[in-house]
């Protein structure tokens, strides 16, 4: 498998991806933020939000359908939650929209606003995400706020993830051939936890060598980074952009209708 | 069985006061960590353990069998703890979580602090229960290793639960009574902390045989290659008997405040409006009714005004309708509908511009 899987349109080329990681993290900070603020019954209010992610999308040249997959694939737990709000709340709320007006209980808005955001949160973090590389990312955690020692951390775990997922499904399939589909229930749980085991030793050696590779290059405790962000002019566009965006949709709503 | 069931906490259950708390307590408990992991180990080493990440990722991967026809995968907490020592444990867990919220988009990023507190802060705690119950390692017997892993993972898995629950409630988002919200939470996932400790056990017994060093065991003493530590008919029996107890316990706690089946269709019906089929006019029946309805309401933690599944009364609808949204009109919001649409469709014009721009721009550079 190859590390980069899932974040394979981060290595493109676009306006969005041209853009500082800072910039485009603190945006979907600021835009999740703005997101779940809205009351949990002002479903139609938050049609204004659906602009900014699918623009990120489009002008990242992210295809918009593999980030709804993703949106589909992380659903059930979160749709099952919110479904059972209807069973709770059962106050009546007008719904209004021109012509058409008609009576619906809270829970169900709640339920719809629920799945709605989440909908958008995760569009919006995957157009980040999607139109970033992951170690950019990690640069503009560094910078803005996270300690060096968990950066050099998730930069590691970006790394071996893939590595390590590919040396687990070689011992799973290596049991399996022994058979280990017709053994009994105990038989089968050592089996899980010998595979583990044994991932765990493989991992345990190979952190060893990593550290000790590391050693012979130089390292002595400090990251060398030969930093590729650029906060330019087009960055301070976007960002004023984004917060007046935001502003209007969270302040402005009201005074439009 | 276990992502469907998962413990990430999303963005939208949460309000941003309690986003904020649960991050900054995150970043808290995380930096202490981090502090106390540099002073227990190697600071060199310790961005290596990054790949200890990876691999509680990777085994992820591996499934198995709980009860019969159900799978079920390691969720990796409290045996990073055992393996890392808690500290370490903790960071790699905020690691793991930050990775799947950016790279996989599984648990908001506002709802960080709160996943890292309810997966990872609660594994520390489950180390503890599990060092307490263990005694001193080298002399620990397997029914001991196994009791304090199980009870080690369900403390752990049921205090997530629970922090899940509080802080969703807290929010306010989801209108769940605590109570229920709590119950259906650790209910069910005291099965998944019962199958997580008989995985972590399970691992523990394999590195035990193999690999003693990793549990801080000296080495040579219990290395007897062939000879697995096999776990005690009792100790799993005693484990599954005090399981299903606790279960139970939910379970009745749950129960004791619901309406049956029975009555829970009856009202059901009588909201659909076929009240005349099923109804009693006896006047003892009307009057429990009438009891049932008033006390079931004043029983219930939740602010709903009329009984579940009955049609409020009139003056509260209008009430409703005049509180949540003062000044409503629906052309407004059907304007603010259609010029959404409109302005996604200039952006996607313009992207499409863009796009084609770029690529004449691309072009003459690669065949040249």
């Amino acid at each position: 498998m190859h590390h980069a899987y899932i974040d394979r349109f981060a290595q493109g080329h676009s306006p969005v991806h041209r853009l500082d990681a800072r910039g485009k993290l603190l945006a979907v900070l600021a835009y999740s933020g703005v997101l779940i603020s809205f009351n949990r019954y002002a479903v139609s209010e938050l049609a204004a939000m659906v602009v900014m992610p699918l623009a990120m999308l489009w002008f990242g040249r992210v295809p918009v359908g593999f980030a709804l997959r993703r949106v589909i694939i992380l659903g059930p737990f979160i749709l099952m939650l919110a479904m059972i709000s209807p069973l709770y709340d059962t106050s009546l709320h007008p719904v209004v929209l021109g012509p058409w007006r008609f009576a619906i209980a809270g829970g169900f808005l709640t339920a719809a606003d629920v799945a709605v955001k989440f909908a958008l949160g995760v569009l919006a973090l995957t157009a980040m995400t999607c139109t970033t590389p992951f170690a950019l990312l990690l640069e503009a955690m560094r910078k803005l706020f996270m300690p060096k020692l968990l950066v050099m951390q998730l930069g590691f775990l970006y790394r071996y993830i893939f590595v390590l997922i590919d040396e687990a499904m070689r011992i799973r399939r290596a049991r399996d051939f022994r058979g280990a589909a017709a053994a009994p229930p105990g038989r089968k749980l050592a089996a899980a936890g010998g595979v583990i085991g044994s991932l765990f030793v493989r991992t345990l050696e190979r952190s060893e060598r990593i550290h000790v590779a590391m050693g012979a290059r130089g390292y002595r405790g400090e990251p060398h980074s030969l930093s590729r962000l650029h906060f330019g002019p087009g960055d301070v566009v976007f960002l004023i952009v984004t917060v007046a965006y935001l502003a209007a949709c969270r302040l402005a709503y009201p005074l439009i209708l | 069985m276990a992502p469907i069931l998962g413990m990430h906490m999303a963005n939208e259950l949460l309000s941003v006061p309690v986003a904020i708390t649960m991050l900054a307590l995150a970043a808290a408990a995380v930096s202490w960590a981090t502090a106390r992991a540099a002073k227990a180990a190697d600071v060199e080493k310790l961005p290596v353990m990054g790949v200890m990440g990876a691999f509680v990722f990777a085994a992820q991967m591996i499934n198995f069998p709980v009860l019969p026809g159900t799978s079920d995968h390691l969720v990796g907490g409290v045996l990073l703890a055992i393996l890392l020592g808690p500290w370490a444990a903790l960071v790699t867990m905020a690691a793991i979580l930050i990775v799947q919220c950016l790279l996989f988009q599984d648990g908001g990023l506002l709802a960080l602090g709160a996943n890292i507190i309810n997966m990872g802060g609660t594994a520390v705690i489950g180390w503890l229960l599990y060092r307490l119950i263990l005694g001193p390692p080298a002399a620990a017997r397997a029914w001991r290793q196994y009791l304090a892993a199980w009870a080690a993972c369900l403390v752990a898995v049921a205090l997530g639960a629970t922090l899940v629950s509080l802080e969703a409630f807290t929010s306010g988002v989801l209108q769940i009574p605590l109570k229920d919200f709590v119950a259906v939470m650790v209910g069910v996932h005291l099965i998944s902390g019962f199958a997580e400790g008989l995985i972590t056990f399970a691992v523990l017994a394999f590195l035990r045989r193999v690999r003693p060093a990793a549990l801080g065991l000296p080495v040579g003493q219990f290395a007897s290659p062939g000879k697995a530590q096999k776990l005690s008919r009792k100790a799993f029996a005693a484990s599954v008997l005090a399981t299903s107890l606790l279960l139970a316990a939910v379970v009745s706690w749950f129960a004791s405040t619901r309406p049956d089946g029975l009555e829970w269709s009856y009202r059901d019906h009588r909201y659909a409006g076929s009240a005349a089929a099923i109804r009693n006019d006896s006047p003892l029946v009307a009057l429990a009714d009438a009891w049932q309805d008033k006390w079931t309401v004043m029983r219930d933690y939740s602010r709903r005004e009329a009984p579940l599944g009955q049609l409020p009364p009139e003056a509260n609808k209008t009430a409703a309708g005049k509180s949540s949204w003062p000044n409503i009109d629906g052309w407004g919001s059907l304007a603010g509908l259609l010029g959404t649409a409109a302005t996604l469709g200039v952006l996607y014009v313009l992207a499409r511009w863009a796009r084609r721009r770029d690529d004449a721009r691309a072009a003459p550079n690669e065949t040249g």
